[in-house]
């Protein structure tokens, strides 16, 4: 019960976020809301007993948001969205299509019967297990995942450099 | 209500939110973030499947590292994207990026 309840708490502290995301014309703070949002994603993932996730999910979401809003700053054209600028475009077909996913999604979660729900899963156990699953049966998706970061590391910084004899 | 289904709620509204965010912004970081919650609602889910369905199966932690590892690329790519678009056009709005159409 009680972890229905954190979880329960988390999640509508995520979707807060979320929709705030969208709602501030203020870029900085548009930034920070997905912060907070992602970070209610890892405080459900330790509510539901999934630590290591968890705890990645927040340090991981900290620093990748940090970086979003300097570079949010740096493209938007009234990054204070002191201006009132609408950056938005064809926002009913938009919401119309969010409410359909969402419906969709609700109606899979509600109508599928999940058969049994799984008891405790000690901490320990699981990081073991983690390691173990990682460097035993998916070490090869684990390595390619390196490796695609450091391929679309090369990638971004290729992209984005400046060209010779560019003004 | 189950734990579950509380899990399953909150990724489903998520999963909305961000479709919502993706198709409605004009600009490149703003979609990005539509991504980002996209993906923070599936990543919900798969937690959930496995505590509470298979927790003997951390194939399910692992696909969520993925996720996670997807949701770093599509940052990386996407604000090199960003940068170049800015250097050449000086903005990243995307209604004026029809010239990118093929």
């Amino acid at each position: 019960m009680l972890q229905a309840i954190f979880t329960g708490f988390f999640g509508l502290a995520a979707i807060w976020f979320a929709v705030v995301v969208f709602r501030t014309s203020s870029m900085v703070r548009s930034a920070l809301a997905l912060l907070f949002s992602q970070a209610a994603i890892g405080g459900m993932f330790l509510a539901m007993q999934t630590e290591f996730l968890g705890v990645l999910q927040i340090m991981m979401m900290a620093t990748e948001m940090a970086i979003m809003a300097i570079f949010m700053v740096m493209y938007m054209m009234d990054p204070g969205g002191l201006g009132g600028m609408d950056m938005t475009h064809q926002k009913r077909a938009s919401q119309v299509a969010g409410a359909l996913g969402a419906l969709a999604a609700l109606a899979v979660a509600f109508l599928t019967g999940w058969g049994p729900i799984a008891g405790e899963v000690r901490p320990a156990e699981q990081v073991y297990g983690l390691g173990i699953e990682i460097m035993e049966r998916s070490m090869l998706i684990f390595e390619t995942a390196g490796v695609t970061i450091l391929t679309a590391m090369i990638a971004a910084t290729a992209i984005a450099i400046k060209r010779r004899g560019s003004k | 209500m189950t734990t579950l289904t509380v899990a399953l709620v909150v990724g489903a509204i998520l999963f909305g939110i961000g479709l919502y965010g993706v198709l409605s912004q004009t600009n490149l970081v703003m979609i990005m973030m539509g991504v980002e919650v996209m993906l923070g609602g599936a990543m919900v889910n798969l937690v959930a499947f496995w505590r509470f369905l298979h927790p003997e199966a951390y194939a399910g932690q692992m696909f969520v590292l993925i996720v996670m590892t997807v949701m770093a690329l599509e940052m990386a790519v996407g604000f090199g994207v960003g940068t170049g678009r800015f250097r050449a056009k000086g903005s990243v709005e995307m209604e004026e990026a029809q010239d990118l159409k093929g």
